[in-house]
């Protein structure tokens, strides 16, 4: 269970993920702001966070496969999702050691993790030309919304996961070396 | 210490150049997908549709309910109109007979306006919302390749970008630019000719699409509908993409161009229907001499 449960639960969020963003309200997009739920960032979030250890790097390399098969089912461009997961969750795993993994700590993390993932998917696509948005436009009508539903997102996932990925996380790895 | 921060940084820059590697190679003009992509593509279609079915069972029940509140005045309204129909679906049997025997007299069997529907689902939509891209439950199995044209009861939404097996992906018509050029045609009521032009885009600002007349016309009604031309080879003649609201010229001044507004909702998509013209001008059997460079590849 410890060792098969992230990767499935990643793979059942992936799948959700088109068919959630089919139930976002059209007025939201009629009033032009954009929603984008990284769901399984999130997840991979809490996995850094609570699952991982300092020498195991499972997040990471969930991170990759999943950004990858992102970029394969939902986009026609390989690769912006794969690097832009793969790097934050990196530089995260290195921060680990810094922080005690706390709620507040958690909910801070997430906000920056999920600024910055999403900020760097934005230079990417602007760089390639997939949008042509202003910097301005995609503060306020992208980033600001984008942000606050993933809190709400975040907030539930943390509640049914936390304990979980903790429990989880001792179960796999030898409880002594754990740093939670 | 140094060593670990010189491995952190070759790992991250390798990182950087798979990413554009992989960028570069998904820029490409490919005209399939990988065995690869397709494969995911498919599995993810599956196991979508099996999750997405107790959502939509949902949808339906609050569509229905919402139907139903408004039923009443809607019946009215329908009634009305149903007379209205009834004299001109008479005109149209007409018309059609005549068109018939005409085409017959001058053994013309098949013409760009023939196609044949496919109907399709929606079943994911592109998280990432500057994708302008849906994925339908029908693929190549299906019948279904890439380029064709989808439409809504209302009118035309898209086409398809890419076709997998089962599944297949569709670019809606708000995510169009120059790249995918749809040839296009509107009445003018004045003397009964035909402008003809091309939809070369989407402006964000407006929500509207970008029509550029080849030539220049005095008069161009708006409000007036602007259908598929058939003309590009792809799509087939009469597909109806949208109404002009304002007629003006582009921002140097030479070319005229009228912004279209779609007459499909992009939004809400369930059922749509993929079009696949009977008349195909791009590879006919017959000229085999230039089969293989493909000059004419899109509008």
């Amino acid at each position: 269970m410890s060792r098969i449960a992230p990767p499935l639960i990643l793979l059942l969020l992936l799948i959700l993920q088109g068919g959630v963003s089919l139930l976002i309200p059209a007025s939201i997009s009629e009033a032009g702001l954009i929603i984008v739920i990284h769901s399984v960032f999130l997840f991979l979030l809490l996995l850094v966070m609570f699952y991982d250890l300092e020498d195991t790097y499972y997040a990471l390399f969930f991170a990759i496969l999943s950004g990858l098969l992102i970029d394969i089912v939902y986009t026609s461009i390989i690769g912006v999702y794969m690097f832009s997961y793969a790097i934050i969750t990196y530089f995260f795993h290195g921060m680990r050691k810094l922080l005690h993994a706390n709620f507040y700590v958690a909910l801070i993390l997430m906000i920056i993790g999920v600024g910055l993932v999403d900020s760097l998917l934005y230079f990417i696509y602007q760089f390639i030309g997939v949008t042509n948005m202003g910097i301005a436009d995609y503060l306020s009508h992208r980033l600001m919304p984008t942000l606050f539903v993933n809190l709400l997102v975040f907030l539930i996932f943390y509640l049914i996961f936390k304990r979980k990925l903790v429990k989880w996380s001792n179960d796999r790895f030898d409880p002594k070396r754990s740093t939670n | 210490m140094s060593f670990f921060r010189r491995k952190r940084l070759f790992s991250i820059l390798l990182g950087l150049i798979i990413m554009v590697g992989l960028i570069g190679y998904s820029l490409s003009d490919r005209d399939e997908l990988s065995a690869v992509e397709e494969f995911f593509q498919d599995v993810f279609g599956w196991t979508q549709q099996a999750f997405l079915a107790p959502f939509n069972y949902i949808t339906k029940v609050v569509d229905n309910i919402d139907g139903m509140i408004n039923m009443y005045h809607e019946n009215q309204v329908l009634k009305e109109n149903l007379a209205q129909y009834q004299r001109v679906l008479y005109e149209v049997q007409e018309l059609r007979n005549d068109n018939e025997e005409l085409m017959a007299l001058l053994k013309k069997t098949e013409s760009i306006r023939d196609y044949t529907p496919i109907q399709a689902s929606i079943i994911a939509r592109s998280p990432e919302q500057w994708f302008k891209q849906v994925t339908i439950n029908k693929g190549k199995q299906d019948g279904i390749s890439q380029d064709m044209a989808v439409i809504t009861a209302d009118g035309m939404i898209g086409k398809i970008q890419s076709a997998s097996q089962f599944t297949s992906s569709v670019l809606l018509l708000n995510g169009f630019d120059r790249s995918n050029r749809i040839a296009v045609t509107v009445m003018l009521t004045e003397d009964g000719g035909e402008a003809q032009g091309f939809i070369m885009g989407f402006n964000e600002e407006r929500e509207q699409l970008i029509l550029e007349f080849t030539e220049y016309y005095d008069e161009i009604p708006e409000g007036e509908s602007v259908f598929s031309s058939g003309l590009g080879g792809i799509f087939p003649r009469g597909l109806e993409i949208g109404t002009i609201e304002e007629v003006t010229t582009d921002q140097y001044g030479l070319t005229q161009i009228a912004y279209v507004q779609p007459s499909a909702d992009m939004e809400n998509l369930n059922h749509v229907i993929v079009v696949d013209r009977t008349m195909v001008t791009d590879h006919t059997p017959d000229d085999t001499e230039d089969d293989d460079d493909k000059s004419e590849e899109e509008d």
